[in-house]
């Protein structure tokens, strides 16, 4: 039997509150490449705009990818705020 | 406003190491870190490699008391994962008659988990007089006429000083003191990974010495796997705009490859935790200091152009930055001029050793195992024929030679290119130009190279009725 697993169950984090990820859709060029890079699925597209998920705090794993990758400079990153956020405990 | 002489935005090795020597030379120290305790919010391969006992006195007092995962291994494995997704053979390997340093004739790495790790490097910085902020994000860089003067954090709370950047792959020090929004492509890798459990005497049983694992395949980027007391972490990465689909995609792969899912089986691993993380890797650290502001470790893109590793050149960078720093504050100037005295300062270490070589070392790394279909749908089959061949018993042993040579001659018109542009200038690079000359000329290899295929080919050609 071939085990499947399901990473998104695989974390652990500290609730915080705050923004700490936006999108400019006005410097959005619709590029996709934040849709391919996130591991965690949290950016998508529909009807020709995209976005980020309304509980993406909930599940971001603060890589900074998106941001990385988004050379229009539509997406900012930050870091959540201290104490909060995904915990690694076997990093 | 708190006045330090140095403040430390992040306590991972680096800003722990550079914490320490800043507070070790009298200076006013200060460091922080986002997360409740360091460590808390890395992940990482975690081979820690001989050299930094070598270089780092403190490390031998590193026992599995303070890093219970802490797990020694001499033995590296490298798998090599063909077209059609199977491990087609694989090599272990040890230290070799050639290594010269002892303790490195015992063991390639010491591996165990950062969130242990980091706060037991951290101490020495604490006990060395530094000030440690925990749970405390500094969100922005102070500026008087346009120049840093220190650093603001999430509470508001101002502190003076010279600023040193520990902060990571997507550095804040870096974006606000104006010398990187982020990195070019191909410059920084997303590299995600699991973390399985399973009991320790397993490993043991099954593993014996082995420290670590690279998985060379010909359908994802080559995958590492670390082994630590009661666990071990499965990982890969590629450069951002490298990924054709979602990196767990490829990470998968690997987890569903079937001699991997025998491995679980027989360690007992379960998954226990999943982390993601950017890499910086490339061939030769820039832009690392400004007015007031060194960049260090992975924030400063310092991890080894080869591997990435970067922890050790993350200890070693803050070193000669905090060198530097006690230079420049007792000059009385940390003008960005008198901070050029960091890049000659970390260029004379080891690390600066290895970027002697970096732009060729990251190439051959881009050109091979982070291509998997261009060079490793190749390279592994050939490999493999040369060390894999041999033993078989279909046809008489000289037949078989030849029926090696001939699918071996396939592949060069492949494996040429990448000698004459890959692995000569690398060797260039490495030995120097004029012995290289004495070596082999590139270019009379590459008028010749026709002549010999040419050769190969007439040789076995009569031949031909072998193949079926």
């Amino acid at each position: 039997m071939s085990l499947k697993i399901d990473h998104k169950k695989l974390i652990m984090r500290i609730p915080g509150t705050g923004n700490f990820i936006t999108l400019d859709n006005e410097k959005c060029t619709l590029c996709g490449r934040c849709l391919i890079i996130c591991v965690m699925n949290l950016w998508k597209k529909s009807d020709d705009r995209v976005h980020l998920v309304d509980d993406y705090a909930s599940h971001c794993l603060e890589c900074g990818a998106c941001y990385q990758v988004c050379e229009s400079g539509a997406i900012d990153f930050r870091y959540p705020a201290g104490g909060t956020g995904i915990v690694y405990a076997k990093g | 406003m708190e006045n330090y002489d140095v403040i430390v935005v992040g306590a991972g090795p680096g800003g722990s190491i550079a914490a320490r020597e800043s507070a070790k030379k009298g200076l006013k120290t200060i460091f922080f870190e986002r997360g409740r305790k360091p460590g808390e919010k890395n992940s990482s391969g975690c081979g820690l490699g001989p050299r930094m006992w070598r270089d780092f006195d403190f490390m031998t007092e590193l026992t599995p008391e303070d890093c219970p995962s802490l797990r020694p291994g001499a033995a590296a494995r490298n798998y090599l994962v063909n077209n059609d997704g199977e491990v087609s053979g694989y090599l272990m390997t040890k230290p070799t008659d050639s290594v010269t340093y002892e303790p490195a004739r015992s063991w390639i790495t010491m591996n165990c988990y950062r969130s242990e790790f980091d706060p037991w490097l951290a101490k020495y910085a604490t006990d060395a007089g530094a000030v440690l902020k925990t749970s405390t994000l500094v969100t922005g860089l102070l500026k008087e006429n346009g120049k840093v003067s220190g650093v603001i954090d999430e509470k508001g709370n101002k502190y003076s000083g010279l600023v040193i950047g520990a902060d990571g792959a997507i550095s804040m020090v870096a974006r606000e003191s104006g010398l990187r929004q982020r990195w070019e492509q191909e410059q920084v890798t997303i590299v995600p990974q699991y973390d399985f459990e399973c009991p320790p005497s397993k490993i043991d049983d099954v593993m014996g010495d082995e420290a670590l694992a690279v998985w060379w395949s010909a359908t994802f980027p080559a995958a590492y796997q670390v082994f630590f007391n009661d666990g071990f972490h499965i990982g890969l990465g590629n450069w951002m705009t490298w990924w054709e689909k979602n990196p767990m995609h490829y990470l998968n792969q690997v987890v569903a490859l079937k001699y991997f899912q025998r491995q679980i089986r027989i360690l007992e691993a379960k998954p226990r935790e999943f982390q993601v993380h950017l890499l910086p890797w490339q061939g030769q650290p820039h832009d690392t200091h400004a007015d007031n502001v060194i960049l260090i470790g992975d924030a400063g893109g310092f991890p080894c152009p080869l591997e990435a590793e970067g922890i050790y050149p993350a200890m070693v960078t803050a070193r000669a930055a905090i060198e530097t720093a006690v230079e420049a504050i007792s000059a009385a100037d940390v003008s960005k001029e008198f901070l050029n005295l960091y890049d000659a300062k970390w260029r004379a270490t080891s690390v600066g050793e290895e970027f002697k070589t970096g732009p060729e070392l990251a190439s051959i790394w881009k050109a091979l195992p982070f291509s998997p279909l261009k060079t490793m749908s190749w390279f592994v089959p050939m490999l493999m024929e040369i060390i894999g061949g041999i033993f078989d018993w279909s046809e008489p042993h000289a037949v078989r030679v030849r029926q090696i040579a001939r699918r071996v001659k396939q592949y060069l018109p492949n494996a040429i290119p990448f000698i004459m542009r890959e692995v000569i200038p690398l060797l260039t690079a490495i030995l120097g130009e004029e012995n290289m000359n004495l070596l082999t000329d590139p270019e009379k290899l590459i008028a010749a190279m026709p002549e010999l295929e040419e050769a190969i080919a007439r040789s076995f050609v009569e031949n031909d009725m072998e193949e079926k």
